[in-house]
């Protein structure tokens, strides 16, 4: 059996307006990947193949180990997923849902899944109709974690959620996640919730994978340059420039794989360089969006 | 075929609709109550509270149990179980089909007890009341086939307002066969030639329906 809990290799997904192309992705059994995207990129529809709610156009796909969506019922018993627009039953209880999943998986902790009850203060007896939404996610994600699965996918699942919710949320799921290895891919287009969680990192614009690496690597290597330039001075054109706003006397430089050697180069042209800043992850997030697309626009 | 999955969804089905069967056989009892009271507008309106109760449940079952699972989101719930896209079809028609059925066989086997057992409703009746009930029958496997590849609730009301008027249309046929007004009123269940085609084509459509459901949703590539 493969170590890759999940493995796409040129997946596409052909739509009147969109188009999902070419998708490549890996992630190790164990690892924890922030699937991140702006509305519309196409996460959604690569979680959905993912989750052989819709088959690819071409390209292969395998979730632990076996081939999507080919073995689908097999594979799904092995994963939980919870999506932003997955609703539960409003007619019907938690209690209901529990009772109605339990079975199906043999995997069901009913001692871990009261514990998830008190730990995501839910109540079993209480009607779906009148949960909130942060609890209805709750309640999904109880449904999930009680079965205990080997890999976790989780569609932006803090969508829409007030920042109180949101901050009880991702904070019970990483306690929660503590408890334990499970290989996990959570998407989001908030950077703030998926650099909390995830270990790896990749990002998807306009239906293609535009960066993928491990959290502390993109962090690492994106820099951003200040300088003082003089306004004849012309900045030489260094690999890893990713973007350059001057204004006036001021300079801005957006590097991927910044190295120490550049301020020199820079100094050496006539600047000096004022602050070298570390970049947040949606910072370098929007950097490689811009980046791209101003790359295919050219 | 993953069984226990499948009669674990037709089970979630039934519970979700047993109350509105519930309330639907109580209306269909009304129905059949008012066959018995005696009177030619009693026996109507019991009559055709029969007919509305069963085209009531089919356009229910599909729009709640089909239409609603994509509508209010619990389509994702139930397709990341352990399911596969054929296996679901299956559960949705099954449940759908048996679930009709308890109301369907309760009023149809009402209906036929009362026709038998009182003395002035001629059991001339039989015939007639089972090929109309059968293409309610068939009318709605028309409907849920239309719901389930279509999981569009336009689609569904339109194809339950074409069966509607497809009724009626069935009702004028029917009751202006040779013989049959006479076969109606008459003292013993006459199953002619004609009637037997009929119920023959409805079986027929009821089968076909729901293959052909299966070979539609056999061909799909999104379920979501």
């Amino acid at each position: 059996m493969s170590d890759l809990a999940i493995r796409f290799s040129g997946v596409g997904k052909d739509y009147p307006h969109f188009t999902l192309d070419n998708i490549d992705l890996e992630l190790p059994a164990g690892g924890i990947m922030g699937f991140i995207g702006a509305n519309g990129a196409g996460k959604s529809t690569t979680i959905r193949i993912l989750m052989g709610l819709i088959h690819q156009d071409r390209g292969t796909v395998e979730v632990l180990g076996r081939p999507m969506p080919k073995e689908q019922a097999a594979i799904k018993a092995d994963v939980g997923y919870v999506s932003e627009d997955m609703r539960l039953y409003k007619s019907a209880t938690l209690d209901w849902h529990m009772k109605f999943v339990a079975p199906i998986y043999p995997g069901w902790d009913q001692g871990y899944a009261e514990e998830l009850l008190k730990r995501f203060d839910l109540k079993a007896e209480q009607g779906i109709k009148g949960l909130s939404h942060g609890q209805r996610v709750k309640a999904a994600l109880l449904l999930v974690l009680a079965r205990r699965p080997r890999l976790l996918v989780l569609d932006e699942p803090t969508t829409g959620l007030d920042p109180v919710a949101r901050h009880e949320v991702l904070g019970e799921l990483m306690a929660v996640l503590a408890d334990e290895r499970r290989t996990i891919l959570f998407s989001s287009h908030n950077t703030l919730d998926v650099e909390q969680i995830s270990d790896q990192i990749t990002f998807i614009d306009r239906g293609r994978i535009i960066a993928a690496d491990d959290k502390e690597s993109f962090l690492d290597r994106w820099r951003r340059v200040r300088l003082a330039v003089p306004t004849e001075v012309t900045l030489p054109a260094l690999p890893g420039v990713i973007d350059t706003t001057r204004s006036g006397h001021l300079a801005v430089i957006t590097v991927d794989r910044y190295d120490p050697a550049m301020a020199a180069a820079y100094g050496e042209a006539g600047a000096t360089v004022s602050v070298v800043e570390p970049m947040t992850l949606e910072e370098i997030f929007v950097a490689n969006v811009h980046g791209r697309r101003e790359r295919c626009a050219a | 075929m993953n069984y226990p999955m499948v009669k674990r969804l037709i089970l979630k089905d039934w519970y979700l609709m047993r109350a509105a069967i519930a309330g639907y056989l109580g209306a269909g009892a009304l129905g059949l109550y008012l066959l018995t009271v005696g009177s030619e507008a009693a026996f109507t309106a019991g009559y055709i509270l029969l007919i509305t109760v069963l085209i009531a449940v089919g356009m229910h079952l599909a729009m709640v149990t089909v239409v609603v699972e994509r509508t209010e989101h619990t389509l994702p719930f139930v397709m990341s179980l352990p399911i596969s896209p054929a296996e679901y079809t299956a559960a949705k028609i099954l449940a759908n089909v048996l679930i009709f059925l308890v109301p369907w066989a309760a009023l149809f086997s009402g209906a036929i007890a009362i026709i038998s057992i009182l003395v002035d409703v001629p059991d001339g009746l039989i015939p007639f009341v089972t090929v109309v009930l059968l293409e309610i029958f068939a009318a709605y496997c028309i409907v849920l086939a239309v719901a389930v590849v279509s999981e569009s609730q336009n689609w569904t009301i339109g194809a339950t307002v074409v069966g509607n008027l497809g009724l009626q249309a069935f009702l004028y046929y029917v009751s202006h066969l040779p013989g049959m007004a006479a076969a109606n009123t008459g003292p013993m269940a006459v199953w002619s030639p004609a009637i037997v085609a009929i119920v023959a084509t409805e079986l027929a459509v009821i089968v076909g329906s729901i293959g052909v459901t299966f070979w539609l949703q056999g061909r799909k590539r999104d379920f979501i």
